[in-house]
């Protein structure tokens, strides 16, 4: 007969004695709170049981002739030890829930059971079931989520990048990755980091050009209580931080004359001493840095200490622009677009052949982080299941292709307008967005002579 | 729907002798209320042969639940209300028992009554209960299965207060399960 079902969170249930009262009646009371119920009057009718079906919840008897309850929820947990055991007993005897609980079981009960004990105990082990199941599947997410961003693309010069990082992962060498803004910088060295030995250390990022001089130190090295105004406790800083890891300097060509000198000191000798302390102390650490500028011509104009842009410049790798790509725009934008569908959970969406048209024309400036922001932007204003050329920032479809007419500086001035025009001139929303420090950005703004356009009111 | 329920054309209640007249009268009349089938309280006092669980001072409830099964006719469901305490030979105690999509149904009075707390005699409060298991024990009947409201009638109650606090009412989702013209009002009135 039809039975009718109502809501109820179904559990698969395993009831496993060897009297048959016992696995009738469990298994009738089970399933009257609309659980799935199998039994087995025997360890081996058990397993095979197991062998074919997934249950969340196994009900085992102590004692059975042949393999005992305990045994069989040893062999239970080596072939399918996501299964929660409960077992039951006759005789309640701490040597019993010593035993049961020793051999990995979930709780135990006694019969004749308690409805309400057995009852409290189904929901604690399902509750139990979902909780671990959530974690398992949090933590997959978190690994998803804080594994690097592939660098993506076909061209010969991204296949030469990922050449590069394969060849210097597995070595200790020091780093120095060169790029204008947006090319992915920071992608590379994370790509390192986790290819390497160090992969299980921490990755520790400091950004040089958003820390004032004072602040840069004191974060780079630590500081003692009281090294200074405001100094009320002792800081560790992020060389000793990233003991047995990686360090990764962004900016470093912002970085003052003081701070090269300590720098060089502390990657020479591999020591620290923090701010306000006298006691060197000895630190594990691989340093990458990156820099948009023009290391070598700071070098020549004395703005940078040549000793350590040597030191830095073990291995260099240089991310090309994306406007020298053209081949790599259409594979970013589908990464990019496959990406942020999944994580605002919209519907499969695909470009129009006049968006990737679009796409392909247009210079990037910002390089692959413009092309990320406005490939989200699109992902957030399209409306599935195509992605059009007017769901992009509008400077995406009406800057015509630069190509090498224009100067870097000129690229950057007018990258920086449109990002600042873009955030209605929120200053710390555009440097947000330009990944550059406030500081950093009014010097541009006053750099290019940059001026906010009025507006007729 | 089950295939048993579009037959329910009646409930037949049998008290046993432990259970005061009019205490199950009233019951009854409670029940009646609730249903939308004729309820009914048979004359005769419910002569059982209850089958004591071994070392308990109980009834084996299903022995007990077999016993109605001689009295099955086309269309009627029957309900047995007993004062003696219900038991299974694996769990310490029931307060009913029944077979679902079946026509048989037991309700034991022993626990819902105050006095069995060592409270004050409470008929009204006895005969509420009585009526909140009975309309459990039909619902399993009617085919249904344990509910994770905890407001609805079918919520699987393992103690008087969970009796109390559930209610008589149906949740929506059990009572879109339930056959038509079985009970009345079959959606919890407040509307919780």
């Amino acid at each position: 007969m039809n039975i009718t079902a109502s809501k109820v969170t179904s559990l698969s249930i395993l009831v496993v004695d060897d009297e048959p009262i016992v696995v009738q009646s469990l298994g009738d009371w089970f399933r009257q709170d609309g659980h799935r119920v199998d039994t087995a009057q025997s360890a081996r009718e058990a397993l095979r049981l197991v062998a074919e079906k997934d249950y969340d919840l196994a009900f085992l008897d102590i004692k059975m002739p042949g393999i005992d309850g305990l045994d069989l929820q040893s062999r239970l947990a080596s072939v399918k030890p996501d299964m929660t055991v409960i077992i039951m007993t006759a005789y309640a005897s701490v040597d019993t829930a010593v035993r049961a609980l020793k051999a990995g079981a979930y709780d135990y009960i006694t019969k004749p059971f308690d409805p309400e004990e057995l009852s409290l105990l189904v929901r604690r082990a399902g509750e139990h079931r979902s909780m671990r199941s959530e974690n398992i599947r949090l933590k997959e997410r978190l690994q998803e989520e804080s594994a690097p961003s592939p660098i993506v693309g076909v061209s010969a010069a991204i296949k030469r990048v990922h050449d590069l990082i394969a060849a210097v992962a597995g070595t200790e060498a020091t780093v120095l990755i060169k790029g204008e803004s947006g090319t992915g910088k920071e992608m590379a060295a994370r790509a390192i980091h986790v290819a390497s030995p160090r992969r299980y250390g921490p990755l520790v990022i400091v950004n040089c050009g958003a820390l004032a001089e004072g602040l840069l130190e004191s974060e780079l090295f630590g500081h003692e209580k009281g090294a200074f105004t405001g100094a009320m406790y002792r800081h560790s800083g992020k060389f000793e931080m990233a003991n047995g890891g990686t360090v990764f300097l962004d900016e470093i060509g912002t970085v003052s004359a003081k701070v090269q000198v300590e720098l060089l000191r502390v990657i020479e000798e591999k020591t620290v001493t923090r701010v306000g302390g006298r006691t060197p102390i000895p630190v594990d650490f691989r340093v990458i840095a990156a820099t948009n500028e023009d290391l070598e011509a700071m070098v020549q104009h004395g703005e940078f200490r040549e000793d350590l842009f040597w030191r830095l410049n073990v291995f260099s790798i240089e991310m090309p622009p994306l406007r020298t790509r053209p081949e790599d725009i259409a594979p970013l934008a589908e990464f990019f677009l496959d990406r942020f569908t999944r994580a605002m959970n919209r519907k499969p969406m695909r470009f129009s052949p006049r968006a990737l048209e679009a796409l392909q024309a247009y210079a990037w400036p910002g390089n692959v982080r413009e092309l990320q922001n406005a490939i989200e932007r699109a992902v957030v204003v399209g409306k599935p299941p195509l992605i059009e050329a007017g769901d992009f920032p509008i400077r995406v479809t009406e800057t015509p292709s630069a190509g090498g007419a224009l100067s870097l500086a000129e690229v950057e001035r007018a990258h920086i307008l449109t990002v600042l025009e873009a955030q209605n001139w929120n200053i710390s929303g555009a440097s947000r967005m330009l990944e550059i420090d406030r500081g950093t950005l009014y010097h541009k703004i006053e750099k290019y002579g940059l001026e906010k356009t009025r507006t007729a009111e | 729907m089950s295939a048993a329920a579009p037959g329910i054309q009646a409930i037949h209640f049998l008290a046993g002798a432990e259970v005061p007249r009019d205490l199950a009268a009233d019951i009854i009349a409670r029940a009646s209320r609730r249903m939308a089938v004729p309820c009914h309280l048979e004359p005769d006092v419910w002569e059982t042969r209850p089958v004591r669980l071994g070392g308990r001072d109980q009834i084996d409830a299903d022995a007990l639940l077999a016993g109605l099964d001689v009295l099955i006719r086309p269309g009627i469901v029957h309900v047995g209300l007993t004062g003696l305490d219900l038991g299974l030979a694996l769990f310490t105690f029931v307060f009913g028992r029944a077979r679902r999509g079946g026509q048989t149904a037991v309700v034991s009075l022993a626990r819902l009554d105050p006095t069995h707390y060592g409270l004050a005699a409470d008929p009204d409060l006895t005969a509420r209960r009585s009526v909140a298991e009975i309309i459990h024990e039909i619902g399993h009947v009617a085919g249904l299965v344990h509910c994770d409201d905890f407001s609805c009638v079918m919520h699987f109650a393992p103690n008087v207060e969970t009796i109390d606090l559930r209610g008589t009412a149906f949740c929506p989702a059990c009572a879109r399960a339930l056959p038509p013209h079985l009970v009345l009002e079959q959606v919890n009135p407040r509307g919780d």
